[in-house]
């Protein structure tokens, strides 16, 4: 496994909203689903199978790690989860990496719009 | 019901996912209101060919123990055969090497798909063992990468 955060790129579409879903807080798995959907709009949902899979994944690449329970109430099998410092770099350069995109594609389409071409 | 299904589904999972995740699973399952819970059997039947498929170890063994078993199944049906074949020249008294006899030209076109099924085997066995002992070394050395950038430090102590 490399330590450079460019090999990690790009990240599927479910790894980048688990990570981006991590950036601001500390969730549960149930809250990172919640999350996503709220992020996406409701256009993109995780069921658990794929969430702990790539959370599975995420974890044994050192990007997510477990964080300690937030209150003596809360239901033993919940379990919290935080982004490593490592995943939070993977998670910005993908975020560069995108802005790039994004930046080069309004360009583009901008070029060939109807209103440049008149 | 429902949720005992569900839970039999996750009793399928791969021991290690079980153990870590399942009773997560099982808590966001019964926190979804029972409108939403197909959804969740599809993605627990899609994890549940994904964490077999593709994310455990076992299924290489299983392969290479199949090619194995296939191997020895066809090696002995292959000896089976060349030993009737001898001893059925010995009886008739023709050297080996001369297919006189039609039984005996039979078996050897017997032998020629039982050798195929035997490197079929033997290549199924090679290649599902090197497979399994190349996710090994890449586990381990993805354990040494994580030891290396959780304590760098370490390293330069050891010099390595």
């Amino acid at each position: 496994m490399s330590a450079d955060p460019i090999s990690y790129l790009p990240l599927s579409p479910a790894t980048l909203h688990i990570l981006l879903s991590l950036a601001a807080e500390d969730r549960h798995g149930y809250g990172i689903m919640q999350e996503v959907a709220r992020q996406s709009e409701g256009q993109y949902k995780l069921g658990p199978g794929t969430l702990y899979d790539n959370l599975q994944k995420l974890m044994n690449q050192g990007l997510v790690e477990s964080a300690p329970r937030r209150s003596e109430d809360d239901d033993p099998r919940r379990r919290y989860y935080r982004l490593t410092p490592f995943g939070r770099a993977i998670l910005s350069a993908e975020i560069a990496r995108l802005d790039t995109v994004v930046r080069e594609a309004k360009l583009h389409l901008r070029a060939h719009s109807p209103e440049s071409a008149a | 019901m429902t949720r005992t299904l569900y839970r039999g589904l996750l009793w399928l999972h791969p021991p290690s996912f079980r153990r870590e995740f399942s009773g997560e699973m099982l808590w966001i399952f019964e926190e979804t209101s029972p409108d939403g819970v197909a959804p969740l059997f599809a993605d627990g039947v899609i994890s549940l060919l994904r964490q077999w498929l593709l994310r455990s170890g076992p299924w290489k063994l299983a392969a290479a123990l199949i090619g194995g078993l296939l191997e020895i199944v066809a090696g002995g049906l292959g000896g089976a055969i060349f030993m009737h074949t001898r001893m059925q020249a010995r009886m008739v008294g023709a050297p080996l090497h001369r297919i006189s006899n039609p039984a005996e030209a039979i078996a050897l076109q017997n032998l020629v798909p039982v050798m195929m099924w035997v490197s079929v085997g033997t290549v199924l066995m090679v290649v599902a063992t090197v497979a399994w002992v190349r996710g090994i070394n890449r586990k381990r050395l993805d354990g040494l990468a994580r030891g290396v950038r959780a304590n760098p430090a370490r390293l330069a102590q050891t010099g390595r």
